[in-house]
This record gives C-alpha cells, structure tokens and sequence, in this order.
C-alpha cells in the first residue's frame, strides 16, 4: 500500500505528465538532493554529477506518462533511471569507481562521520541523513561479504562477472550474496 | 516460492547488471509469474533504498533553473511543431549523434577538456560556459577532435579543432547550430583551418539560439552557404 508520500509523489508526477511544470519542479525539490547525491557518490566529480541530473530530470518529464506505480515507487522509478543513466557515463568513460571500494574493513565507520559532518554544515538535509543513517544501519547489519557485493553491485558500473572477478569468487557465490543481501535489506527496510 | 535461481536472477535484473538476452528472457518469466512480478517490486525499493547512504549534496540552485528552462523549452516546442513533426526534423541529427554514441568517440575525460578549453581560452575565459566536444560521425575523422565552450547568455562559443585534414579546393567546413526551436541548424560562420590542421576562434550565430542541442561541422561550398548542404563531418551533442 502506498505511503501519503508516495501519493504524493504519484500525483505530481501525474500532474507532470499533463505538462504541468509547476508540479514538476514540486517533484525536482523532491526528488533532486537523493539522485544528485547519489550522482556525485558514483562520478566523483560535481560538473559531471550536475549534467547527469539535468538528463535525468529530462527523462524524467518526457517519461512521466509511462511511470507504472505496479513497478516502482516514484522514488525507485526516478533513483534507478538515474542510476541507469550515471552507469551509462561511466561506461562511456571507461571509468572505474573510485568511491566505493571493500567496505569489510574500518572504511565504514570513515563514510559515518563523513555523513555526519555533511548534515551538520546543511541544515536543509536533516531528514534526508536521518535516512542514510537508517538504511546505512541497516546495511552494517548485513554479513560483510554480502554488504561489499551489493555496494559494489550498486554504486559502480560493474556487472555480476566484473565483481566476481573483483572480489576473487565464483560467479554463483557473487549472485547469491547480492540476492541475499538484497533480500535482507528488503526486509528491513518494510519494518 | 520461487527458486533461489530464479531470485538469483530479479536481483540482477533489478541492479541491471543482465546482458540483454538474460534480461528479456527474465521479462518473460515475469508477465506470467505474479509472486516474482512482487519480488521485484520489493527488491526494487531495497535497491533505490541503498542509494540513500551516499553523503548528502544538495545541487546548485541555478541547475534547477536551467533543467526548469529546458523543460519549458520542450513544452514550448513540442506544442508549436508536434512530436511527429519534430521528429522527422531531427531525424538526420538524432541518427548521426547516435553513431557517435556507437562509436565510442566521446569518451574525453571532462577535466582535460576542461583544462585544453581553459589554455584556448587564453586572456578571455568563458566563465559558465557549455563544453561539448564533436566527433566524426561516420569515424573518418578519428584524428580530428572539436571542442566547444558556448556562453547562450553571451550568444557566443570558442570552437578549437585540432588535426583537421584540409577542406579541399572550392571547399569549406562551416559550423552550425543546432537549435531547439528552429527548424534548421543556424550557421555559426565558415572555419578556416591553417596549414596544421587547427582552428581557434570565436563565432557567433546568425540568428538567436535558445537552446542548444547540438553542434555540426559540415563541408560546403567555399564561402559557406545559409543552409546546409554538405555533409556532417562532426558532431556533438550539447
């Protein structure tokens, strides 16, 4: 069942849809700080992140008639597509992620306070940490090497064989720790 | 309950990490599979839930204009032309861009663009400028290499090109623009090329351009013409 939120956030998609830009900038404000974040996360440059948001954004009103709630929240449609679209730049560059390496090690107490100190020198951004700290408390709670296989899944460009070749494991090992760890995180998050 | 397989198979699916064979036969399984059709949904939502541990950044306040602008722009044309209409006059654009895409070309590295556009820029910066750089359609011109920094405020661009083979006797490249709301490229001025295959200046178009979506070079008759006629040598999205 759909949250007030996600109603919302169907409802302005639909306005936008009927070419109402008022609506849609109402879902920019929305929807721009997590698919911008998560741009500058895989690109590691701003310029870049910057001009992969203006495409999705793009895509996004010329797409928003096609949007099936049966899929997708709003937000999974819109965060996806954007990822899609940053995966296709790097490729395009023949770059490798930089930002996300093997997170079994210290590394994540690092990218905490990292987060910390980002929500404190934007007070606008409150409520969206509050949710990467949930989510990243959730991911911590995952076997280490289920977490490095989903991160890597994720937030790089690389396909199921390339992490497997990454990290040194069998293809079918690699598969079963990103299903199990998307399972895992699935379940969680409903709670 | 479905297979672990098969599980193994809507986490990839959702991650996108599926060659294209792999993912239409998943497609099919999911039209006639309700409970995977759900599994998808949810891990889905877990996947797009992941992105919110990346470190917080808010996006500048003038992106959200320009991407405002550029929606109204569409608006604005798609309501005066018509998709069907558009879409055949971008037809020869959209394909010879897309060939660019096939080959791999646009794959220069932002910063060193970046950096060259800086050097050609020399005592008049372009601050706030669009980069984009051209490449060959057809990949006759591999060598050769374009790049861009328009100013739309300004109305004005500094073209560099580097490696460009003569235009040949009674020939000359000319740039053009290729603009939203007109129906036609709009000639940016002829290019004139020295002796080592460079060129660096500044152009301005003949009419106003409102919003960018590409840039062209193509091969005309000497002293240029007002519509193009010649075929595209370069091309760059903007």
């Amino acid at each position: 069942m759909a949250t007030s939120q996600e109603m919302v956030d169907q409802e302005m998609l639909a306005q936008a849809a009927r070419g109402d830009q008022q609506a849609f900038a109402r879902l920019y404000d929305r929807l721009s700080g997590p698919l911008y974040s998560l741009a500058v996360k895989m690109l590691g440059d701003v310029n870049e992140a910057q001009d992969a948001l203006q495409d999705v954004f793009v895509q996004v009103w010329r797409r928003a008639a096609n949007y099936d709630p049966a899929q997708s929240s709003v937000f999974g449609w819109a965060m996806l597509m954007a990822r899609s679209r940053i995966i296709d730049r790097l490729r395009a560059r023949g770059r490798r992620l930089r930002v996300v390496t093997a997170s079994t090690d210290d590394n994540d107490s690092t990218s905490l306070a990292i987060d910390a100190s980002a929500v404190q020198n934007a007070a606008d951004t409150v409520g969206r940490n509050d949710e990467a700290m949930r989510v990243r408390t959730i991911l911590d709670k995952l076997p280490a090497d289920q977490r490095q296989a989903i991160e890597l899944a994720f937030f790089s460009e690389l396909t199921h064989h390339e992490i497997a070749a990454q990290l040194n494991q069998p293809l079918g090992t690699v598969k079963a720790r990103i299903r199990r760890g998307l399972l895992k995180l699935r379940e969680r998050v409903a709670l | 309950m479905i297979p672990e397989e098969l599980q193994d198979q809507a986490a990839l699916y959702v991650l996108q990490t599926l060659d294209a064979a792999e993912s239409a036969s998943f497609e099919n399984e999911l039209t006639r599979n309700a409970e995977l059709r759900t599994l998808v949904f949810e891990m889905r939502e877990a996947a797009a839930d992941l992105s919110r541990t990346a470190p917080v950044q808010q996006p500048p306040a003038e992106l959200k204009r320009r991407i405002l602008s550029e929606i109204a722009l569409e608006k604005q044309s798609a309501s005066s032309t018509g998709p069907a209409k558009r879409s055949r006059i971008w037809l020869p654009w959209a394909i010879a861009a897309l060939f660019i895409g096939f080959c791999g070309i646009l794959t220069v590295d932002h910063f060193r663009l970046q950096r060259e556009l800086a050097t050609a820029r020399g005592s008049d910066p372009l601050s706030g400028a669009t980069l984009v750089t051209l490449a060959s359609p057809n990949g006759e011109l591999l060598d050769a290499k374009a790049t861009i920094a328009w100013q739309a405020n300004r109305q004005t661009g500094v073209i560099t090109i580097t490696n460009m083979p003569p235009a040949g006797r009674g020939r000359d490249y000319q740039l053009w623009i290729v603009d939203a709301i007109h129906k036609d490229p709009i000639s940016a001025g002829i290019i004139i090329v020295d002796s080592n295959g460079v060129a660096h200046f500044r152009f301005k178009p003949d009419q106003s351009v409102a919003q960018v979506k590409a840039f062209a070079i193509s091969l005309e008759r000497e002293g240029g013409v007002p519509k193009r006629e010649g075929p595209i040598i370069m091309i760059g999205n903007a």
